[in-house]
């Protein structure tokens, strides 16, 4: 594939997502004119890129969505979820082409067919089709056959405008109008009609060569010419009833110019195209010249230094540099008057290959630098090998201080010891640097998780008659690309749970006394070294009754369970294995996956999640995860001799407390620390390992925080903190969920790190 | 006078339109420099001397005109030819390119020997008008 057409499948990916987002939000809030000027601006620069080449049903589509939303910003037409449907499936259409393009290099054989159904659609509220008009437009083929009505026009008019299109390399449309004669019977008004045809030029009214002797009110005898900018379309419209009475051509300013001069003119000596460029900035610089006011400064000189340029193009250089204006007039309209016209005509191209491969000099010296986007676009398999690069390197510096050790206690050598510590510390603060600077090209912000959201809720709502508004916040808080990717998934799962079970239908809501329009809102904010995803709805909520009973048929709790368990646990239990099934689940939100595995896939990422939910009022869960998941910072422990490691954002503090300062409550150790109780639980106990604390000693205790949730982790020995990248658990040891992955550690063991939720719910069994 | 490659700054929102003309002028002996908006443009034309600017209308943050009004300014005060490259030939467009300082207005898709053409037509007498 050559680079122009890479460049462009990468750019219309973002410009497509451009076009979606600008579309909902303007299905929201209708006939914003920034919003619609803005998703017009893109819908309009795709078009232009996809001009470059040979696929006329993308230029063709993509002109019909364009002129669409051109109307819709001129202010003529409103945008109903009808024609915003039709242009949400027209840009459907072209990311289905592209897919294509991108592995075929070409459109699909069903291009053409799909794209004139959907141009149909697409023009139908403009006034009907213009296919013949769009080719036309495409090719850029002027009509060179010359009406003789032309010579109605103001012969003055006339000229300058063949000047004019020449200039511009432009064409504009022609229409003569020959009301019939008894047209006011039938309620016919041929001089309002023509009073409403848009982006008129000029008018002249053609009079009959000899007048009746007698004058008669009633008879319509004259007829109109009329230059004008507007569509074929339009003009059809608008003459809808009257069809036969009138004329359309399209010309060119070097048809009119031949139509005037009556004659083949003779080629000159020049190269042809060159003479018609240097005459094409000349008549710019006249129309600059006669322009308004008079021009002086830059203006000035930058003409003057155009006019030199076409006129050394021209073979007759002349010296303007210090002309003024009226001197500059006057050699531009001698250098056009003596220029014999010329028979070239530039057609413009409708494809264009790419200029071969050459080295590519452009950039490669470029002394005004790359001024463009800054912005590199690297494959992410690279950033990725970097982190694993960088996942290394911490591994490798993390054997320092084992290093250190080993020199104090088997060498003997404090002095290298502390020169190995020194070295440590060093390596350290930049392996550290690396990777937050590696890190942050990692970021992401969550709007590349969000975006598909409006889309999705638009869609799902109107398959379930139910009106939903959806509201962001936050998508630019950034987290790790992994992070993101990981939570579109549960963010899907939960986002079609609200809209499937928690949003009420219009009638109902209406019934409950709430606004007919049902809001869910996805909030991001970044906390501290997490951030948390808030999906709210404003539905039914969860009942937490409903939820206790189906859980105790389902046989996950007890009989007991269902009389004592609180809302909130209620609530809870919506995220246990087997909680939902099929029964429940309709075709929209289950995919046989429950809640229980978004809390697992959350999970996975060492994050949480909690549900709220008031009866009547909404449901609101929370997502918890940590900004990035490459690389996490664990506090290793020991216990039994054998080390564990903690995640260090749950760890809150290490204390150590006299045996004798433990207390006992309600069957459970607890410490009491600043005045607050906190049960401490015996890890080895909970791990089924052999040891007893030595009863003279101080304990040492971890004390980590999950949620709302204190506790305490009695362990042997502190260790270091300790850099790992986390491998999540494999094979056989996968189904062991007290353990949150492994990790090689500096001196080639192999550290377990607890996954702390478990832990705490595993010992809650044991006692 | 050094006989340094004419530095050309292209200025268009679409990164394939940029690439395009980028590659183009570039194989045909120019210097070229890219900017995406107008605003872009009008910052590099602060700091580098161009010799031509493609310019094209419709930009965000700031469009062709304003650009092309910024760089004749006295602001700017860049004399270098300005060639506008339109997406859409609509009503008024040419005028408003020429009012804005432009020295030609052309429509997309340009054709690329014209292009080329019209570039070193522009640029073959550089420094004269400085």
């Amino acid at each position: 594939m050559n680079a122009l057409l890479a460049q462009f499948l990468a750019e219309a990916a973002d410009l497509l997502a451009q076009v979606d987002e600008g579309l909902l939000q303007l299905e929201r809030e209708p006939g914003d004119p920034a919003l619609v000027n803005e998703v017009f601006r893109v819908a309009h620069t795709f078009k232009g890129s996809s001009g470059l080449f040979a696929f006329p049903e993308l230029t063709r589509l993509t002109h019909a969505a364009e002129d669409l939303l051109d109307a819709v910003r001129g202010g003529g037409l409103s945008l109903d979820s009808g024609m915003t449907d039709d242009l949400l499936a027209s840009f459907d259409l072209i990311r289905g082409w592209l897919a294509h393009v991108t592995t075929h290099e070409r459109l699909p054989s069903s291009a053409a067919g799909d794209a004139a159904r959907l141009i149909t659609k697409l023009r139908a509220p403009l006034g009907g089709e213009k296919a013949q008009d769009e080719a036309a437009a495409v090719v850029h083929v002027a009509r060179r056959v010359v009406p003789a009505w032309l010579d109605h026009f103001d012969q003055r008019w006339l000229t300058e405008a063949s000047t004019w299109l020449r200039t511009t390399s432009s064409r504009m449309r022609f229409l003569r109008y020959t009301p019939d004669q008894g047209c006011f019977f039938r309620a016919e008004d041929p001089l309002h009609l023509v009073s409403e045809i848009p982006a008129v030029d000029r008018v002249d009214v053609v009079t009959p060569d000899s007048w009746p002797p007698e004058f008669d009110a009633y008879a319509c005898l004259i007829g109109f010419v009329v230059a004008t900018r507007a569509g074929v379309g339009e003009i059809d419209y608008l003459f809808r009833y009257v069809g036969d009475q009138i004329e359309v051509v399209e010309l060119d300013g070097e048809a009119i110019r031949r139509h005037l001069t009556g004659e083949p003119p003779t080629a000159t000596p020049h190269d042809p195209e060159l003479v018609a460029d240097a005459q094409a900035v000349l008549a710019g610089a006249l129309r600059c010249l006669t322009l308004g006011d008079t021009i002086s400064g830059t203006r000035l000189s930058a003409t003057a230094h155009a006019v030199g340029a076409a006129a050394r193009a021209l073979g007759e250089p002349v010296d303007a540099a210090e002309a003024d204006p009226p001197e500059l007039r006057e050699i531009v309209t001698r250098l056009l008057g003596d220029a014999a016209p010329t028979e070239a005509e530039v057609p413009p191209r409708p494809a264009i290959e790419m200029p071969a491969d050459k080295p590519d000099r452009a950039h490669a010296d470029d002394p005004g630098g790359q001024v463009g986007t800054k912005i590199l676009k690297v494959d992410q398999e690279k950033v990725d090998h970097l982190m694993e690069l960088v996942g290394e390197l911490n591994v490798a510096k993390n054997g320092l201080p084992f290093l250190a050790d080993a020199a104090e206690e088997e060498f003997g050598s404090r002095v290298l010891s502390r020169r190995i510590r020194d070295q440590h510390a060093g390596l350290h603060r930049i392996a550290e640097d690396l990777q937050a600077a590696v890190m942050d090209v990692r970021m992401l912000p969550l709007s590349v998780a969000f975006n598909r959201f409006p889309r999705l809720v638009r869609d799902l709502g109107r398959r379930l008659g139910k009106s939903v508004e959806l509201t962001v916040h936050g998508e630019d808080t950034m987290a790790d690309k992994d992070v993101i990717e990981a939570l579109g998934d549960p963010l899907v799962h939960l986002v079609r749970n609200s809209l499937d079970h928690g949003v009420e239908t219009p009638a109902e809501r209406l019934a409950s006394g709430k606004p007919p329009t049902a809001r869910i809102t996805l909030a991001a904010v970044a906390d501290g070294d997490a951030v948390t995803v808030e999906i709210g709805d404003d539905g039914r909520g969860v009942d937490p009754d409903r939820v206790k009973r189906k859980a105790y048929q389902k046989g996950l709790i007890s009989e007991d369970e269902l009389e004592t368990l609180g809302e909130a646990d209620a609530v809870d239990l919506v995220f246990r294995p087997g909680f939902s099934t099929a029964e429940q689940v309709s075709d929209l939100s289950g995919r046989g996956v429950g809640m229980d595995a978004v809390r697992a896939g959350v999970a996975k990422l060492g994050g949480t999640v909690t549900m709220k939910s008031e009866p009547g009022r909404g449901t609101s869960t929370t997502l918890r995860l940590p900004l990035s998941m490459a690389v996490t910072q664990v506090m290793v422990v020991s216990v039994a001799g054998q080390r564990f490691g903690v995640p260090v954002d749950l760890v809150q503090e290490n204390i150590r407390v006299p045996a004798a300062e433990m207390s006992r409550m309600l069957h459970s150790e607890v410490v009491v620390l600043r005045g607050e109780v906190v049960p401490v639980i015996d890890l080895a106990r909970v791990l089924e390992m052999p040891w007893t604390p030595d009863p003279d000693s101080d304990r040492a205790i971890l004390v980590v925080s999950l949620g709302d949730r204190r506790a305490g982790l009695l362990v042997e020995r502190f260790h270091r903190e300790v850099d790992v990248l986390l491998k999540p658990m494999e094979g056989l040891l996968a189904y062991a969920g007290e353990f949150a992955g492994t990790a090689l550690l500096g001196d080639g063991l192999v550290l377990l790190v607890l996954n702390v939720k478990e832990v705490l719910g595993l010992a809650d069994r044991v006692s | 006078m050094t006989e340094s490659p004419p530095k050309v700054l292209v200025v268009d929102d679409a990164a394939t339109v940029r690439l395009y003309h980028s590659k183009l002028l570039g194989d045909a002996g120019f210097h070229v420099a890219e900017a995406a908006n107008g605003l872009e443009a009008v910052e590099a034309a602060l700091t580098t001397a161009f010799d031509l600017f493609l310019v094209d209308i419709n930009m965000p943050r700031m469009n062709g005109y304003t650009c092309v009004e910024t760089l004749r300014s006295e602001t700017v005060g860049t004399p270098a030819p300005v060639v506008m490259i339109s997406t859409e030939d609509r009503p008024g467009d040419a005028d408003r390119a020429y009012a804005a300082g432009a020295n030609l207005y052309l429509v997309k898709p340009v054709a690329a020997d014209r292009l080329v053409r019209v570039c070193r037509m522009l640029t073959a007498g550089r420094g004269d008008a400085a």
